[in-house]
């Protein structure tokens, strides 16, 4: 029983891992864009597909398809960061959320439209189990909490100590004064917001091997999970958006294994609504950014 | 009654954050007067304002118009039931209508009793808003604003829409209009046509008011009575000759 | 914008008469001359012009935008659908009762809802359409799952000893029809009215709107319970149409699709939403274009509409009615 629910636990961690690691990047683009990027699961989803395909049609590695995957995400995200993200720039919240309704429509629709609506299997990856603490645990489970608390430690570092960290920052705390000072504001929300999407095709090549399935309406999943966590985390906030995903994955894995399975896509937004009428401004504070 | 004052604001408080905004401040307005309020910017004169009239929830402190506490009512039930109409600082209109529906709006809560009734199209209903449209007609005339009165509000100038703001305020019969500043930026002309209104609010209509103002001229000139804020707190009050020679008046200006 | 159109359609009423006799004509014949296919088609599209409406008075006149409407879609067609299929109630009690579940279930989502900001209010909007769907495929014993509701019946229509059962393509098109002109003539009376005007300036300017004494909270809440039992409509109506209801009426795409006609017609306008209902589901229903095309191209909608054409077709069909007016 006892060990039942540890293992619920770590596998929550896993999972909330995954969703930290998408979490984050929607989080800070909401803090320079001041806008919510409903098409963030998509870049997950695209990520994903990058690798699938680079290991069923190119025949590649799986160390090779996650570097293709990535690449493949951030390429696209330049694109639209271009055509689409830049624009939002002091547009009103309904812009942002209206258009990038429409990125997630586009994105998710194509990739069905070339490779077909049906199921993929994604067959490579580490699998091999390995156990700790007499614990058994899928060394790919392993990878994603070794990188996501690489992710974190990195972000904290590059927030704190590199010139783009620092102008991100001042872009989140008050973008009239960037300008002034003459941080092109553009420019920031175009690294941020492709350093996010990578992050968030990371994410996906990471987690592939673990849910094995592959499939064009992953990533407006993803987004549904991460929506939540992104607004109980405090909008804009990294630590409270990490403490968020970890506590999400956590709840989804003791609901899906002591209530049922079927709930467990609902809790996210179950909480959020409630969280909402309790606390509209998150569990933690939205003044400390980053 | 007549005795009573109109408004009669006690320990009003507002703190945001840190900032102590307002801090214990008492005043009243007496009916029919015109008073003037001053201050350095960031004297709280907005916020006490803001706490006033419902826009903003004050800390601590009991507002009383005509009698009544209406302490801790909503900006439109202080608007709709107390007749206690503010202004703001930043002119506001809606932008998209032109002038006559804007007068129409500000009117319509008053004439109808209810809010339910505003769903009908009935006679009724019609014949309610055809009195509006009669009296905003008036009003835009009085305002000069009857030239433009069919255009957008958002595509008229600063100081017309600051008219049409203060046309607005007296669509229903309000007893007090509280204005935020409402000669700045505006040209000296519009400062006329203003100043013009509100004396006839005033002497006609009966409705007395508080005034924020910078201008000097102005407020010495219509206001019965001044009261001056500092740091959020009531520095002085009196007749305004006395106050333009206040020693503590000017150092507030100067030192603030 | 509506309300200054009163002064234009006294210019170009000489017009207007005709072309709204010619467009009525071909409403009204339009199973005759189109196909079958096109006939499902316009149905389809007047079904999804009702929770239009509704979100048009949301978005268009009140500034709020909610993604909520496919939630209350759903609950108007489950409500019906159950109602047809446990007692055997007839086409017309269904079609109220969805409206009025799905108006009254908005009340307690939309007290809290509204309390919220732009960003926060959209969320939990979609909030709603999420969770509708787990209800109805997890709330088994009375919605049956994932096997959703089948063998809804048709309309059946019975006056003393005259009956009669709606289950023609063609005859659902005029009871379609009837219902989309009585709710198009609905929202009118209601954006005519004073409340329609109220509802304008909360969308202009909450504050001010609030400071000339209008009860925004109470305003937006019974525009949002209004908007609900649009929605509920039409959803009773697609349940009785295809027969049949799953979870999947619980769908973003739904609420996407909404906002979609209301945007893409121009948002605060009437006519925009009825042109928007027949071009963005009308015209691509009957060109079959599938699914994923179709998604593509809404995406493509919305972010054109948000960057360069932020009115939608509202001006092109004023600029319309202007010239064969012969006003300017
Ligand atoms: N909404 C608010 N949030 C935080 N601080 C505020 C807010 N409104 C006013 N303040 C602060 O309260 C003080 C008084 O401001 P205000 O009432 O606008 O002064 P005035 O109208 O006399 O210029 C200022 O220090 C201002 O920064
Ligand atoms: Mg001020």
């Amino acid at each position: 029983m006892f060990s039942t629910i540890l293992e619920q636990i770590v596998n929550g961690i896993v999972t909330g891992s995954v969703y930290a690691i998408v979490a984050v990047g929607m989080t800070m683009i909401f803090g320079v864009l001041r806008a919510i990027n409903f098409a963030h699961g998509e870049y997950y989803m695209l990520g994903t597909f990058g690798a699938w395909f680079s290991i069923d049609y190119l025949g590649l590695s799986y160390e090779a398809s996650i570097v293709v995957g990535v690449l493949s995400t951030i390429v696209i995200a330049y694109v639209v960061g271009k055509l689409v993200m830049q624009r939002m720039v002091g547009a009103p919240a309904e812009s942002g959320v209206l258009a990038t309704l429409g990125i997630a429509l586009v994105l998710q629709n194509t990739v069905i439209l070339v490779f077909g609506g049906g199921y993929k299997f994604f067959a490579d990856g580490y699998i091999e189990p390995v156990s700790i603490l007499g614990f058994s645990l899928a060394q790919q489970r392993i990878l994603i909490l070794v990188v996501c608390l690489l992710v974190f430690v990195g972000l904290e570092l590059m927030v704190t100590y590199s010139r783009m960290g620092k102008s991100m920052r001042a872009v989140s705390q008050n973008v009239d004064c960037c300008e002034v000072v003459g941080i092109d504001v553009p420019q920031v929300v175009l690294r941020t917001f492709i350093l996010g999407a990578a992050l968030a095709a990371l994410s996906g090549v990471l987690t592939a091997p673990v849910n094995v399935s592959v499939y064009g309406g992953m990533g407006e999943l993803i987004t549904f999970k991460t929506l939540p966590i992104i607004i109980m985390g405090g909008l804009g906030n990294v630590r409270g958006t990490f403490f968020a995903a970890m506590i999400l994955g956590v709840a989804e894995s003791l609901v899906a294994t002591y209530v049922g399975l079927q709930f467990r896509d609902t809790v996210g937004f179950a909480t959020l609504i409630l969280m909402l009428m309790w606390r509209p401004h998150g569990l933690f504070s939205t003044q400390a950014r980053f | 009654m007549t005795g009573l004052p109109i408004l009669e604001i006690k320990n009003l408080r507002k703190s945001y954050g840190a900032v102590k905004a307002v801090n214990d401040v008492s005043i009243h307005i007496n009916r029919g007067e015109i008073a003037g309020m001053i201050g350095p910017n960031g004297s709280g004169k907005s916020t006490f304002f803001d706490c006033s009239t419902g826009l903003a929830k004050p800390d601590t402190g009991t507002v009383k118009l005509d009698g009544q506490d209406i302490t801790g009512w909503s900006l439109n039930r202080i608007a709709r039931e107390g007749r206690m109409l503010r202004s703001f600082q930043k002119t506001v209109v809606f932008k998209s209508l032109d002038v006559e529906e804007n007068l129409i709006i500000a009117g319509q809560m008053f004439t109808f009793p209810s809010l339910w009734s505003t769903f009908g199209l009935g006679r009724m209903s019609r014949q309610r808003v055809s009195g509006l449209r009669e009296r905003a007609r008036e009003l835009i005339k009085m305002a000069g604003l009857w030239d433009v009165r069919h255009q957008p509000a958002g595509n008229l100038s600063g100081g017309q829409q600051k008219l049409i703001q203060f046309a607005s305020m007296l669509m229903p019969d309000p007893k007090l209009i509280l204005l935020d500043e409402p000669m700045a930026g505006i040209n000296p002309k519009i400062i006329e046509r203003v100043v013009e209104t509100i004396l006839y609010a005033n002497k006609s209509l009966g409705v007395s008011f508080l005034v924020i103002e910078h201008n000097i001229d102005v407020v010495t000139s219509i206001c019965q009575r001044v009261i001056v804020l500092d740091q959020g707190q009531k520095l002085v009050e009196g007749l305004p000759q006395d106050i333009i020679q206040d020693q503590r008046v000017r150092e507030a200006y100067l030192g603030g | 914008m509506s309300l200054t159109e009163t002064a234009q359609q006294i210019r170009r009423r000489d017009l207007r008469i005709p072309l709204g006799a010619i467009l009525l004509v071909i409403a009204l014949t339009a199973p005759f001359i189109g196909s079958r296919y096109v006939t499902h088609s316009l149905i389809i599209a007047l079904i999804f012009m009702l929770p239009a409406h509704g979100l048009n008075l949301l978005v268009g006149y009140t500034g709020l935008l909610s993604l909520a409407q496919a939630a209350f879609f759903g609950i108007g067609a489950y409500t019906a659908g159950l109602l047809a299929v446990t007692y055997g109630t007839p086409f017309y009690v269904n079609v109220v009762a969805a409206g009025l579940a799905a108006g009254a279930i908005a009340l307690p989502l939309g007290i809290p809802a509204l309390r919220l900001r732009s960003t926060s209010f959209v969320m939990c909007t979609l909030g709603f359409v999420i969770i509708g769907q787990a209800i109805a495929k997890n709330w088994i014993s009375v919605t049956r799952g994932d096997m959703g509701l089948s063998s809804i019946p048709k309309p059946h229509f019975a006056l003393g000893p005259l009956s009669f059962t709606v289950s023609g393509t063609m005859g659902f098109y005029y009871l379609a029809l009837a219902i989309g002109a009585l709710a198009t003539l609905a929202v009118w009376a209601i954006v005519r009215s004073p409340a329609g005007r109220n509802m304008i300036a909360i969308r202009e300017n909450e504050t001010l709107a609030e400071s000339v004494g209008i009860p925004t909270w109470r305003y937006k809440l019974i525009v949002f319970m209004i908007s609900a039992v649009f929605a509920g409509v039409g959803g009773s109506i697609y349940a009785h149409y295809l027969t049949v209801v799953s979870p999947l009426t619980f769908q973003m795409y739904y609420s996407t699709t909404m906002l979609i006609i209301v945007l893409g017609g121009g948002a605060g306008t009437i006519s925009g939403v009825v042109f928007g209902s027949l071009l963005f589901v009308g015209l691509t229903e009957a060109l079959r274009i599938t699914p994923e095309l179709r998604m593509i191209a809404y995406g493509l909608c919305l972010l054109a509409l948000v960057f360069w054409f932020r009115q939608g077709f509202a001006p092109l069909i004023n600029r319309f009615w202007n010239a064969i007016g012969g006003a300017k």
